[in-house]
């Protein structure tokens, strides 16, 4: 029986990735045999998963193909969490790109090139950017340009600038330009910021302006004659990692980049909030936890005692690069920081809404961590308690989630410029409004402080209803 | 080929082409002049030792 292909994979011809009994597996289409063969033959998939830049896969037996015309059938090592562009702070855009050159670099030493270069083939796993399409491969033909030279450019380099050089708000574009943010668009942006750096000249306006100049036309006979050779193939490469390498960031001055050290805690809160982490979490039998609210990850790093893995989530760029170059910098391989707003949590996108997952939809987490966050969705963004336990239920079976009263100056300074209208956003309300979705298992003071810590079970994991 | 490579990007390569050959071209004509200053500096020092 035929097995539809994922939702993110119809694009590509040459083959797509099914589910077969919750196991992932990738067919390869009898129209890209020849080039899968040539490929494999190189020796290049053994060179890039033993230095950790391809995820691994094995060859199976082609019964368990999803259609008739399948040549071979591979399942490769499953991606523990899937992320997209649009949830990466600077660094891993910038370290996803890197990654994609370099594998273009080492594809062109074997006579073979990347034949596309969408930031959508690249996922995070154990810390570091790895690349998961095996199918992007194909011989070089002889004076071929890079077909995925355009496609490099808007998916990293275009929003890179961007974010270096006019904003990093501008990230956002990734999410509403799935197929990369258009060389035309990212050119205007960056205006003259761009014209005294021969690379983003080169790379971004003037391959604008030969967008603009050549659309919708064929290439002039002498033009398409005219080959790129393996040498150029290498030289474009190596500028374009030259540029990227030269786009950097500073991730500071924002509201919450220095949360970590600026907050109310005193020593003797800060250290109890971490051991009482690790205490309720521990005998849940936590796998993944899902830190929402994570800052530069202090609190995700304590989840460790007692799960696997962490993914770290916030709504500030800045503190979700300091976190992922604190994950780099120590090797660290069970938190993945992203980006992340809770209040516009990323949707399902793409064609027919099925391409790219909601945050929801990848979950259940099998514990959630909302440390120091209620207050700002419920006071910051208005949110009701309930409306706020019943998303919470849907995304994690385990909740720990500290109360920060208005007592509390933080809760204090956000009250100083507006009138209080949440006179239900007491402990007792709190409690009565989670209960709703969760049955409360445990509550804790932390010491040295008038907050609480609540440990939580979700009513129906995953399913809970909202409240109206 | 699933993508569309577009002109204007084939264009871009072909200057990128020419503007690496230009270079190339650069780089064998300095070291050609190199080559040519040194075989005469030597030239110059082994006569002046006799």
């Amino acid at each position: 029986m035929d097995r539809p292909a994922l939702d993110s994979s119809f694009r590509d011809p040459s083959g797509f990735v099914f589910t077969r009994a919750g196991v992932l597996y990738r067919q390869v289409n009898r129209v890209f045999q020849q080039e899968f063969e040539a490929v494999a033959a190189s020796g290049l998939y053994e060179e890039l998963t033993r230095d950790g830049l391809l995820v691994p896969h094995r060859h199976v037996a082609l019964d368990l193909a999803a259609s008739p015309d399948a040549a071979a059938v591979l399942q490769p090592e499953p991606v523990r969490f899937i992320s997209y562009p649009y949830e990466w702070s600077f660094g891993q855009l910038k370290d996803a790109a890197l990654l994609t050159l370099e594998i273009q670099e080492r594809a062109l030493a074997k006579d073979l090139t990347l034949r596309d270069a969408s930031a959508y083939n690249v996922q995070f796993e154990a810390g570091r950017p790895v690349f998961i399409d095996t199918l992007s491969f194909e011989p070089r033909k002889e004076g071929a340009p890079w077909v995925a030279y355009r496609q490099f450019c808007e998916h990293f380099l275009v929003p890179l600038a961007l974010m270096s050089r006019v904003d990093m708000d501008l990230a956002s574009l990734l999410r509403t330009h799935l197929d990369g943010v258009p060389l035309e668009l990212g050119a205007r942006l960056l205006r003259g910021r761009s014209w005294l750096r021969p690379g983003l000249l080169f790379h971004v306006q003037l391959h604008a302006m030969a967008q603009r100049r050549y659309r919708d036309r064929p290439p002039e006979p002498g033009l398409a004659r005219r080959p790129v050779s393996a040498q150029t193939l290498r030289g474009l490469a190596q500028s374009l990692r030259s540029v990227v390498e030269g786009l950097t960031w500073d991730p500071g001055g924002t509201e919450w980049s220095d949360y970590s050290s600026d907050n109310n805690y005193t020593a003797e809160a800060a250290g109890s909030k971490r051991d009482l982490v690790a205490a309720m979490l521990r005998g849940r039998g936590a796998c993944t936890v899902w830190d929402l609210g994570a800052n530069t990850g202090e609190y995700s790093r304590a989840a460790l005692a007692a799960a696997e893995r962490v993914v770290a989530f916030d709504v500030d760029p800045a503190a979700v690069e300091r976190n992922y170059r604190r994950v780099r910098a120590e090797g660290e391989t069970a938190i993945l920081p992203l980006r992340m707003d809770l209040t516009n949590p990323s949707p399902a996108l793409g064609w027919a809404h099925r391409e790219r997952l909601s945050l929801e939809q990848r979950g259940p987490a099998d514990a959630l961590l909302a440390l120091a966050l209620v207050h700002h969705l419920a006071i910051g963004h208005n949110l009701p308690l309930d409306r706020i336990a019943s998303f919470l239920a849907r995304l994690g079976r385990t909740l720990v989630i500290e109360f920060v009263p208005k007592s509390d100056s933080q809760v204090q300074r956000m009250l100083r410029s507006r009138p209080d209208i949440f006179p239900r956003y007491t402990r007792e309300g709190f409690e009565a409004a989670f209960r709703t979705s969760f049955r409360i298992d445990a509550m804790t003071p932390v010491s040295g402080s008038e907050r609480h810590m609540y440990l939580m079970t979700a009513r129906s994991p995953g399913r809970a209803s909202d409240v109206a | 080929m699933y993508l569309d490579p577009t002109t204007g990007s084939l264009v871009m390569q072909v200057i990128a082409a020419g503007a690496i050959s230009a270079l190339a071209m650069v780089g064998r004509v300095r070291e050609a002049a190199k080559s040519i200053f040194q075989k005469a500096f030597r030239g110059r020092r082994w006569t002046g030792r006799r």
